[in-house]
């Protein structure tokens, strides 16, 4: 008779196999990153140019970023679109801080043609005013849109007081749409997309020579010096809270700037984070959701950038459970400092991190992805085999030093909108 | 080509397995035939919250996610006016714990009164986050039964109205766990490098022994053709008036399903599309506009969806609108055009089929529809669509007196 009161045996993962990409330099440190062998014919090139939110004035990063398809001297962004859709790509852009990433997904045998198509319409932007226009009062819709979401307002103000005094802190305002003109777009296009490539990723089964011929084609857009970034940020500690009539929900946001995979405790406070908050059998998730229902989610996480990084907790809560929810988020905090986090809890998470690394670990978008999360740091994937030990080493007592470390509320940015 | 085994229990389950060597990863998929056309028309939003009560612990197994992150692994589900339908990734080595967990609530659940109260807050919240909270939110709790007057598509999976999900009894839940969750109910994929042998021998270890039960007879009402135009109007404290057409096509199973499908591409999928073209880039009517389809298995819905510009009328709209639409009924697409929608349709399916955890779920849905191999028939039917089809299936969907239009009002305060 079958005893399903008792777990089948379980066995750890033992190692991962990690395949580094092939590396090919562009010029100095402007590198193309390729991944082949795919049981299928999906293929998947990224462009990363230094046209991130953090340059030229504020708000035209990202309307440029919107800009890139919107025509050409010699075509509009309808044919644009048309000969890209043709050949079946599916183009997206989306802006960070740091970067504008391009990205074009296709089947293998388009890849060519389409990305040649992606650089004339990249390499010759014509600014036409109409496409400015349009572009400015749909993104400008868009924002207004926005403002009504408790979540977005919540974002905003914390990311304001995260990065205070930098450009990292600037969000985007409604006047920001009535300013920028065309001459300042065009610069910072020549800035920091004709003379702005970073680097380059390529998933798929190409040859040498249809590398060559991707390499060929961006070799102009290369950026000549290497760009620097602002590692000075510090974040303003202390609640605020901004007040939307008639809001049903509360958007929380608790976070403190930190540091990214070059600092010697970041693989440990990832451990700390994910017991805290960063699975669905979390202390938050248990606390605030299982036992009390306040919300339908809460997690937490660690965002890195090129020298800094950031911790931060997110939520929505019905509006009578603002201050019962940062009470708790306070008290998890203090658990984590006071009591030595129980063994059956840390080898469940140590697991469940293997477990998940090894799913970050399948298949070539993933491994590029991986690869993606090491290579800003001058790192490779061999990084993570040391994760793995340095995961499975870790103990309840540094757990704890962590948590009195880098979790103390009295640093933390609370903003609530509701 | 996705191959596949298929075998069933005697009890009942339906069971897939497929075959990938490429993966260190196993998905174990499990979809049972209930959503939310199953519920009562006073008690909806029941299916979902029952789909949170799942995770609450088992008759032998007091937590579910606890073992199977303990095993490197994780889980979630959805569920939709059809299905619901819960899945596990997990390291392959680790597969039987999946089967344990998966196994022991189709068994039976535990049915703690706090599990019920707390996920009873839980959904209430989620109601206010995706649909009462946000901007439009509340679209789709409005368009329903505007579409449908006697189908229960008239609801959302969310539910009519929070008090339905207050008013939720234990009773009503073991019942409903009775009725629907059965191995008879439900089709199980395993995907992982397996052999057949090794797949067989597991599932009949977990599952064997769990009682069949019936399959529950499904008689829905089905909705009476639509002969009038409907529509109506919202006032909302929103920046941007927005539009919601929403077209009568086929279920799943017809022909027409596929051809309605590719008409919704054709109007509004890509940058490259009609009414974006037309609308939007030219006419410079709307900020953002778009066409799709509900994907239903009883009648869906063609939408089309939009946010005006500032300034413009919804009869300005509505005029450049049934002048794209009356173009696909009276001409038919050209060749290089409908050329391109299909291979934006070969390039999706290409992407979607990389993910194992799609090829698992997409396998079920194939079988709940009859045949599990369909999931590699599709690509022909598509690939066989001519223009003339399409023209013809405009003709049929096209018209006034089958659309149901939501309007959403800005206030221009706001």
């Amino acid at each position: 008779m079958l005893d399903r009161k008792i777990a089948p045996e379980q066995t750890e993962i033992d190692t991962i196999d990690f395949v580094k990409p092939k590396t090919f330099e562009i010029n100095k440190h402007v590198k193309l990153y390729h991944i082949d062998n795919l049981p299928n014919e999906t293929a998947r090139v990224d462009f990363y140019f230094d046209a991130g939110t953090t340059k030229g004035k504020r708000g035209v990063a990202a309307l440029m970023n919107g800009l890139l398809l919107s025509g050409t001297a010699e075509k509009t962004s309808i044919q644009l679109h048309e000969e890209i859709d043709d050949l079946g790509g599916y183009y997206e852009s989306g802006i960070g801080q740091e970067n504008s990433i391009v990205t074009m997904y296709s089947l293998k045998e388009n890849m060519l043609a389409i990305l040649s198509i992606l650089h004339h319409a990249i390499s010759h932007v014509a600014f036409h005013p109409h496409e400015i226009e349009e572009l400015i009062n749909e993104r400008r819709q868009k924002f207004k849109v926005s403002l009504e979401k408790v979540s977005f307002l919540a974002q905003r103000a914390f990311q304001e007081r995260l990065f205070l005094d930098s450009t990292y802190g600037r969000i985007t305002e409604l006047s920001d749409f009535e300013t920028i003109s065309s001459d300042e777009l065009q610069a910072f296009y020549n800035q920091y997309y004709l003379k702005g490539l970073k680097k380059v990723v390529v998933i798929g089964n190409f040859n040498q020579d249809a590398i060559d011929a991707i390499i060929d084609l961006c070799g102009k857009w290369v950026q000549p010096l290497q760009s620097d970034y602002s590692d000075s940020n510090k974040n303003l500690p202390g609640k605020y809270h901004l007040t939307k009539e008639g809001a049903l929900q509360t958007a929380i946001r608790v976070g403190r700037t930190l540091f990214n995979k070059t600092h010697p405790d970041f693989e440990e406070f990832l451990i700390l984070n994910t017991i805290l908050g960063d699975y669905f059998g979390s202390r938050l998730m248990g606390n605030i959701r299982e036992d009390k229902g306040y919300t339908y989610g809460i997690g937490s996480m660690v965002m890195e950038l090129q020298h800094t990084g950031y911790f931060f907790i997110a939520t929505e809560v019905g509006e009578e459970h603002r201050e019962a929810t940062l009470i708790e988020i306070q008290r998890e905090f203090e658990r984590l400092q006071h009591e030595l986090v129980g063994e059956e809890e840390l080898s469940l998470v140590k697991n469940y991190m293997l477990g998940q690394l090894l799913k970050s670990a399948d298949g070539a978008y993933a491994m590029m992805d991986l690869h993606l999360s090491v290579e800003p740091f001058g790192m490779d994937l061999d990084y993570y085999n040391s994760t793995i030990d340095r995961i499975r080493n870790c103990t309840p007592q540094r757990i704890q030093e962590l948590a009195i470390q880098y979790l103390d509320w009295q640093h933390m940015t609370v903003v609530s909108a509701g | 080509m996705i191959e596949f085994e298929r075998f069933k229990l005697e009890n009942g389950l339906r069971v897939i397995f497929h075959h990938d060597p490429t993966t260190p990863m196993a998905v174990v998929n499990t979809l049972y035939d209930v959503g939310a056309r199953d519920e009562s028309p006073d008690q909806t939003g029941f299916a979902h919250l029952f789909e949170h009560l799942m995770f609450g612990g088992s008759v032998n197994i007091p937590d579910f996610d606890e073992p199977l992150q303990r095993a490197g692994g994780e889980s979630n589900a959805f569920t939709s006016n059809d299905i619901t339908n819960y899945y596990n990734v997990l390291p392959a080595h680790n597969l039987e714990t999946a089967l344990w967990l998966e196994s022991d609530r189709m068994l039976s659940l535990a049915f703690t009164p706090k599990n019920l109260e707390v996920q009873r807050n839980v959904v209430i919240e989620e109601f206010k986050q995706r649909y009462l909270n946000q901007p439009y939110g509340d679209v789709w709790l409005n368009l329903r039964p505007l579409a449908y007057k006697v189908h229960p598509y008239q609801w959302a999976t969310i539910g009519k109205e929070i008090r339905h999900i207050e008013e939720a009894k234990m009773e009503d839940v073991r019942a409903f766990f009775t009725k629907h969750y059965t191995p008879a109910n439900a089709i199980l994929c395993i995907a992982g490098n397996f052999e057949l042998k090794a797949v067989k021998d597991a599932v009949q270890k977990w599952y064997g022994e769990i009682p069949s039960g019936l399959k529950p007879a499904r008689v829905l009402p089905s909705e009476p053709e639509q002969t009038s135009y409907r529509e109506q109007q919202l006032e909302r404290n929103v920046p941007a008036s927005a539009f919601y057409y929403a077209f009568k096509m086929a279920e799943r199973r017809n022909e027409g399903y596929y051809l309605a499908d590719v008409l919704s591409d054709a109007l509004g999928r890509d940058k490259s599309s009609r009414l974006y073209v037309a609308l939007k880039k030219g006419k410079q009517l709307v900020s953002e506009i778009g066409a799709y389809i509900t994907g239903s298995l009883d009648d869906g819905l063609l939408v089309i969806s939009g946010k005006l510009n500032d300034g413009i009328t919804f009869q300005q709209l509505d005029e450049a609108l049934w002048e794209e639409l009356d173009k696909m009924k009276s001409e038919p697409l050209p060749i290089e055009e409908l050329k391109r929608l299909k291979v934006k349709l070969k390039t999706s399916r290409e992407f979607e089929e990389q993910g194992l955890l799609n090829r698992a779920m997409n396998l079920c849905q194939y079988e709940l529809l009859g045949d599990a191999n369909g999931i590699n028939e599709e690509a022909a039917i598509y690939d066989a669509i001519q223009p003339i089809h399409l023209q013809e299936m405009a003709i049929q969907l096209f018209q006034q007196n089958k659309l149901s239009v939501l309007k959403v009002n800005a206030n221009p305060n706001a």
